[in-house]
Order: C-alpha cells, then sequence, then structure tokens
C-alpha cells in the first residue's frame, strides 16, 4: 500500500494548472487527485480525505476559493486539513487580496497563499511544512 | 426710455415769443435768434397756444401779461398744463410787476420787466433754460432708477426660474447654517428638505450628516476661489456636492452655495469598467502563469527529466500562448468599437454566400472532430444582398460555427441555414451539443463569460468571441438571438435587415 504517501487535493477550472502541479507534486512522490469543480470535490472528501487541498480562487464565481476553504474549515471532519490557495486574481477592483498577516491568511480560511504562477521550489517547502505541523 | 421727449444738446433751444406788439416780438426774435436759438412768434394767447401744442417741443416760451383775447395769466397756466418742464417767463410792464410775481407761482420761472436790454433778456432765459436742463436730467435720471429696480425685479425672477429648471439639486445655507434657497431638483433629492418653511436650520432639513458637515466646512473657507467637492451617499444615489463660500466684498463669509450632481450612473458605469479590467487582467494572467510554470517545471527540472512529457508541456505552453495572443486582438477590436474607431464598411454583400464560405472555413475543424456540418440555403437566396462589412460577417459567421463545433461532441451535427423574406436575411446555426443552462444563455454575449463543466474544460476559448459578434450584429443593425437547452443542443439565429431596410434606418 503507498497509504504512507500523503494525498494532495489539486482543485482548479484550468486543467493545464491542474497538470502543471500534479507534475511537481507527483515528482515529490504524494499522491494528487485533480478536480475543476469545488462541489465535486468537497463530496470526494469524506470517502478520501486529503492530507492537503490546494484550490484556486477565482474558478465559477470571483471567490469559490474562499467560499470552497470555508466549507472545509467549517467541517468538523475536515477543519484539519491544511489548504493553501493560489490565484492569478491579485487584484479585484483594484484592491490586493495578498493577505498580510495571520489573521488575514485566517479570514481567508487558508494555511498559505501564493501567487500565480507558481514557483515549484515554494509551494512544495509549503506542503512539506503543513504535513509536518 | 426714449430720450426723444427731452431737448437733445447738439440741437438749438426753440422759443417761442408770445405778445402782442410786433415791435416786441421781433425785438426778442433778433436777440435770441442771434444766440443760436430757435425762433417762434405768435401775436396773442390763442395763436401762442396753437403753436405751442401743434408745432412740436419749446425749451421757453416769453409771455406777455397784456394780451387781448387770452391773458398771459391763463396761457401760462395752459402751458404749464401740457409740459410741467417748459421754462416760462413772463414779460411785463412795470404797472403789472405784482401780476408777474403772481404768474411766477402758478409755474412761470422768472419775470423781465419792459423794457429791458438784449443782457436783461438773455440772463434770465439762460438761466432758465439751465434749470430746465437739470429738471430734465434729474427727471431721467429718477426714471432710469426705476427701469433698473423692474430690470433686477425681472432678473431675480428669471435666475429664480433658471435655477428650479437645473437638475442639479442647488441649496445656499447662510452663516448661521440655515437654509435661504433650495431649487426643485434638490428638494427632489431631499424630500424632507421640502416640509420646513425658508429660512430652515440645515441639520433638520437635509438629515444628511455628510452634507451638512461638507456644507459647515465650506461655511469656514476663507477664499472665494475655493471649492469643496466630495461624493455623497443620499438613499441608492451617489451625487458629486461641489460647495463654495459666498463672500460679502469686504471678504467675509456669509454662506455657502451647495451643488449636487447625481453620478449615479457614472459611478455604476466607473464599477463596471473597473470589474472589466481586473477581469481581463485575471484572463490574461492565467495562460501567461500556466506557461510560466510549464517553462519553469521544464527548466528547473523538479518533474524529472523526460522529452516526450516535456513536449507535451511545450506544446501546452504554445496554445495557451496563441489563445492569448487571440484574446488580445480580440480585446483590441472591442475597445476600438467602444471608442468609435471601430467602422465598418458597408457595401452589397451576397450573404449567403458570405455564410457559405464561412462553413467551409470551419470545415476542416469538423471533419477532425467527425461533425457533421450542413448548409441548407435555397437558390434564390444566393443572389440576395444586403448591406454589410464582408470582414465583420465572416467574423460573425465563423464564430459562431467555431463554437458550434467546439461545444458539439464528436459525431454530432451542426447545420447552418440561410433564409430571405425581403425584410431580413435571417441565419440560423443549429447543433446537437452540450446545450446552456438558462443561467449561461443569459451571459453567453457578456465578455470573458465561458459556461464551466465538465466538458467545456477543455475548450480552448478567450470568452470574447461571442461578445465581439453580438457587437458586430448590432453595428449592422441586426439581432442574435438564442434558443438552447442543456444536453440537447443550441441555435443562434442573427437576423440582418434588408438593404432597403439598411438605407432606411442609417
Amino acid at each position: 500500500m503507498t497509504s504512507e504517501k500523503p494525498l494532495i487535493m489539486l482543485i482548479d477550472d484550468d486543467r493545464d494548472f491542474l497538470d502543471l502541479n500534479r507534475r511537481i507534486l507527483e515528482a515529490k512522490g504524494y499522491r494528487v487527485v485533480c478536480f475543476s469543480d469545488p462541489n465535486v470535490a468537497l463530496a470526494e472528501m469524506a470517502s478520501r480525505k486529503p492530507d492537503v487541498v490546494i484550490t484556486d480562487l477565482m474558478m465559477k464565481d470571483l471567490d469559490s476559493g474562499f467560499v470552497f476553504s470555508k466549507k472545509i474549515k467549517g467541517d468538523p471532519r475536515f477543519k484539519d486539513i491544511p489548504v493553501i490557495i493560489i490565484t492569478a486574481a491579485s487584484s479585484k477592483r483594484g484592491f490586493d487580496f495578498t493577505p498580510r498577516t495571520q489573521d488575514e491568511l485566517d479570514a481567508m480560511s487558508a494555511d498559505a497563499y501564493f501567487d500565480k504562477p507558481i514557483v515549484p521550489e515554494a509551494l512544495l517547502a509549503k506542503v512539506e511544512e503543513l504535513l509536518e505541523k | 426710455m426714449s430720450r426723444e421727449h427731452y431737448h437733445v444738446e447738439d440741437e438749438p433751444h426753440r422759443i417761442l415769443v408770445v405778445d402782442d406788439e410786433y415791435g416786441m416780438r421781433e425785438g426778442c426774435r433778433a436777440v435770441l435768434a442771434a444766440e443760436g436759438y430757435e425762433v417762434e412768434t405768435a401775436e396773442d394767447g390763442v395763436v401762442g397756444l396753437k403753436i405751442f401744442s401743434e408745432k412740436g417741443k419749446f425749451s421757453a416760451v416769453l409771455v406777455d401779461l397784456n394780451m387781448p383775447r387770452m391773458s398771459g395769466m391763463e396761457l401760462i397756466e395752459k402751458m404749464h398744463e401740457l409740459d410741467k418742464d417748459v421754462c416760462l417767463l413772463v414779460i411785463t410792464g412795470y404797472a403789472t410787476i405784482e401780476t408777474a410775481v403772481e404768474a411766477t407761482k402758478r409755474g412761470a420761472y422768472g419775470y423781465i420787466p419792459k423794457p429791458f436790454t438784449p443782457d436783461e433778456l438773455l440772463l434770465p432765459v439762460r438761466s432758465g433754460l439751465e434749470k430746465r436742463s437739470l429738471t430734465l436730467e434729474a427727471k431721467r435720471l429718477r426714471e432710469e432708477r426705476e427701469n433698473r429696480l423692474l430690470e433686477v425685479a425681472f432678473e431675480r425672477s428669471k435666475s429664480n426660474t433658471i435655477i428650479n429648471c437645473m437638475t442639479d439639486g442647488v441649496l445656499v445655507i447662510n452663516r448661521d447654517k440655515q437654509i435661504v434657497l433650495r431649487n426643485a431638483a434638490s428638494a427632489r433629492i431631499i424630500p424632507k428638505c421640502s416640509q420646513f418653511h425658508l429660512p430652515t436650520p440645515m441639520e433638520d432639513a437635509l438629515d444628511a450628516p455628510e452634507l451638512s458637515a461638507l456644507v459647515a466646512e465650506t461655511l469656514e473657507v476663507k477664499s472665494e476661489s475655493l471649492i469643496i467637492s466630495k461624493e455623497v451617499t443620499l438613499g441608492n444615489c451617489t451625487y458629486m456636492v461641489n460647495a463654495s463660500p459666498v463672500m460679502e466684498l469686504n471678504g467675509d463669509t456669509v454662506g455657502a452655495v451647495a451643488v449636487l450632481r447625481d453620478i449615479t450612473a457614472l459611478k455604476k458605469l466607473d464599477t463596471a469598467k473597473s470589474m472589466f479590467v481586473s477581469m481581463v487582467a485575471h484572463e490574461i494572467r492565467g495562460p501567461l502563469a500556466v506557461i510560466e510554470g510549464y517553462l519553469n517545471v521544464i527548466l528547473s527540472g523538479v518533474a524529472g527529466q523526460n522529452p516526450d512529457r516535456d513536449r507535451g508541456m511545450l506544446e501546452r505552453s504554445l496554445a495557451r500562448a496563441k489563445t492569448l495572443r487571440k484574446m488580445v486582438s480580440e480585446l483590441m477590436n472591442l475597445t476600438a468599437m467602444e471608442t468609435g474607431h471601430f467602422t465598418i464598411k458597408r457595401a452589397p454583400l451576397e450573404i449567403a454566400r458570405v455564410v457559405a464560405e464561412a462553413v467551409e472555413w470551419c470545415r476542416e475543424k469538423a471533419d477532425e472532430k467527425g461533425i457533421a456540418l450542413a448548409l441548407d440555403c435555397a437558390e434564390y437566396t444566393l443572389k440576395e444582398k444586403i448591406l454589410a462589412d464582408r470582414d465583420a460577417m465572416m467574423c460573425v459567421f465563423t464564430n459562431i460555427i467555431d463554437n458550434a463545433i467546439k461545444y458539439t461532441p464528436p459525431n454530432g451535427n451542426v447545420k447552418v441555414a440561410v433564409e430571405y423574406n425581403g425584410i431580413y436575411a435571417k441565419i440560423s446555426i443549429k447543433d446537437d451539443g452540450i446545450g446552456m443552462t438558462h443561467e449561461e444563455q443569459e451571459r453567453v454575449f457578456d465578455e470573458f463569460f465561458r459556461a464551466k463543466n465538465e466538458f467545456t474544460e477543455n475548450v480552448p476559448g478567450t470568452g470574447l468571441g461571442l461578445s465581439l459578434v453580438k457587437r458586430l450584429v448590432d453595428m449592422h443593425q441586426g439581432k442574435i438571438s438564442l434558443d438552447s437547452t442543456p444536453g440537447i443542443g443550441s441555435e443562434f439565429t442573427v437576423s440582418l435587415p434588408s438593404m432597403e431596410d439598411t438605407l432606411l434606418i442609417i
């Protein structure tokens, strides 16, 4: 069994991002499942609880990623799963989404936040750090 | 007021001499004419009065008291009645000086006792005429002032009318923070304000702390050229309030004027524009990040070395770069359309042939996917012409057909039909693809809208094609409609006006 290998759930509506991040993570030996719809991912979570969730921010709606991460953190079964938000949207009407403090990060129900494009090393380091916690 | 009633300075004074003695009449005429006066004479009061009332304006009249038919006294009274300003001088013998004094009480300016030297005649005439000029000038000034007052009153009511007709709200507030003037628009903007009789304290009547604070700030201002501008939200509307102080000549602020302009629609437009810009930024950053990400992975070797896999990633990067380039040119077209720099060149166009060409242009793509692409157009439609821009029409139909192919699974059908009924040409593009939900149909012509589901995630597209199509159809005074059912398929219908109708519209 490979159950020792951590399971990482990727959610993005851009299939190239799924493909890209999958390659980066799989190269490090992680198991990866990909979803383009956060709701499908949420339904899947009960049967296959991931160790880390990496989600895009703007999918169907501007804040799909926030809604999704709130649902995870609000569910007692999943609230301990670290969530990483990745986005190409640095601004919504000119306001920077990038969290500056831990509080702002908490407000997003996220454990980490990255701007696209992803620097592979930074993502991998963050995943490792979150898994160790 | 016309000045014709009065003596015009460069014309000589006219003087009437009324005396029954011929010698006296002619003596006076000689003396006065030598001084440049225009002289008329009359031998008695009846003739004198006739000349006075019929032969135009006289500046002065010399009247002998003792005359037959009508006494000098009576004549003076009658003339004074006709013209209050005329200078009446009595010519009298010493015996009747008392009577002459009486005459001055009844309107005569003075008397000249007989006999007199030329100077003794001229002196009272000159001073009488001078007095008359002064009286007339004073009268003119008085009338002028009265007219000006009338004008001011008229101006005031005119200003009130103008202020009330303004679509911007106008409020005038005095130093004691009381509203002293409001126009109809301001009463509409702040309904509460119209319930109070003016003047009324602004805090009570405005019920808008932000606005009151702005006015209070303006009242503190010490320079007339300073205008304080602020956006103020009242109810559901946003107003740009421009407030400026009203100052007296000595520099004291006596009040403030606030003009309220409704900028709600502008704010909405501004918001939409900002949203669009951030959408564009997001739509461009996405593909760029993908390209950068793939290249990063290949170059850094994070995912290991595998030429085949690397090639796959490079191909994806290329595909995304192409989409990006297409998106940028479509954006440029959309912007050109919005700023009015995009012009269509209408010419008679056999529309069915253009549609057929668009169909052929898309044929290869349909064949690749195994989609049956059919064109149904009756022979008669081929010769029908509409007034349209050829490139724009090609863009419209290749975009719609290309779209139909994209969103139809392999082995599906795309059917294009052309009809013409003399009023408009109707082109329909029908597919048996994935279809759209009601919500998706409503947004399909919006910029950057792309239906997102399991099927569409692998369909490349910019999300700008259909909004471009809609704009082009609009520019041709045409109509585009959509009928779609999820899982069954979609049908786009484009209607374009006939050549005759287009000529009528444009």
